[in-house]
């Protein structure tokens, strides 16, 4: 009886990939760097951010079940683990860390241009980018069962 | 030959067990991790906002995001448990079906929810 969608190793292995590039580039820029030379790493983003959007679209494209016990079991969540309800297509959690990393990195490439990167504020994406990531890693690799 | 119900209840007991105890560590260190690196950025974004190192630019930005990443932490905690609910019935409907199985020797199809 399937409650949870099926594990996609193509969609595991792109995770671990996407993990490594954005770790990459966070370590590129990880001293601070001034906006005049943007245009250096102009295409290590786009490479981050477009292999996100993308594993976003795949990864959101599985089937998730949805039956009469899947909508008892979240009934009963919703009581113990109450969650806003969105208007998003994102139906996964791993999905909408996906795409929150993406954003990041969106945000991060938008700052660079318009002031370049205090070392803080790379450590601040760094760490943000890095709880979405454990967030999609885990839940994919729970999906193995 | 009848079906053992002491038996069947200790072997519905472990088989149930076997699954939980797995992954409620799971569950454990997932959470441990999250909570103490989203306080770790809540405590770095609100020394960055109160030391200027974090700008006007990005600070709405990266306080927005505490909330979102709180939010995206329970909703991972709950697929994961979705996850778990569904080996643990498995793991159930496995011995129950190999108990009926065995007393009756029919080969009776596991059943299915109904969509």
């Amino acid at each position: 009886m399937p409650l949870a969608p099926n594990y996609d190793k193509a969609v595991s292995d792109a995770l671990n990939a996407a993990n490594t590039e954005a770790m990459t580039l966070f370590a590129s820029v990880s001293l601070g760097v001034q906006k005049y030379d943007f245009a250096s790493r102009a295409d290590q983003y786009a490479q981050v951010i477009g292999k996100l959007d993308a594993l976003a679209i795949s990864a959101n494209a599985r089937p998730v079940p949805k039956n009469a016990v899947t909508d008892k079991v979240n009934a009963v969540l919703d009581k113990t683990l109450p969650i806003t309800i969105e208007s998003s297509d994102a139906r996964l959690p791993s999905v909408v860390a996906i795409r929150k990393i993406a954003e990041t990195v969106t945000k991060m490439r938008d700052t660079d241009i318009k002031q370049g990167l205090s070392t803080y504020e790379v450590i601040a994406f760094k760490q943000q980018a890095s709880i979405y990531f454990d967030q999609a890693i885990t839940y994919e690799n729970f999906l193995q069962r | 030959m009848g079906i053992n119900t002491a038996q069947l209840v200790i072997d519905m007991k472990a088989a149930a067990s076997a699954e939980l105890n797995a992954d409620v560590c799971a569950f454990r260190g997932f959470s441990e991790r999250q909570l103490e690196a989203i306080a770790k950025q809540t405590e770095f974004v609100a020394i960055g906002i109160a030391t200027k190192q974090i700008t006007e630019e990005t600070k709405d930005f990266f306080l927005d995001a505490i909330e979102d990443m709180s939010l995206n932490f329970v909703k991972t905690l709950r697929g994961l448990i979705l996850a778990t609910v569904e080996k643990v019935w498995n793991a159930l409907v496995g011995v129950i079906w190999k108990a009926l199985s065995d007393v009756t020797g029919l080969v009776l199809p596991v059943p299915v929810a109904r969509i």
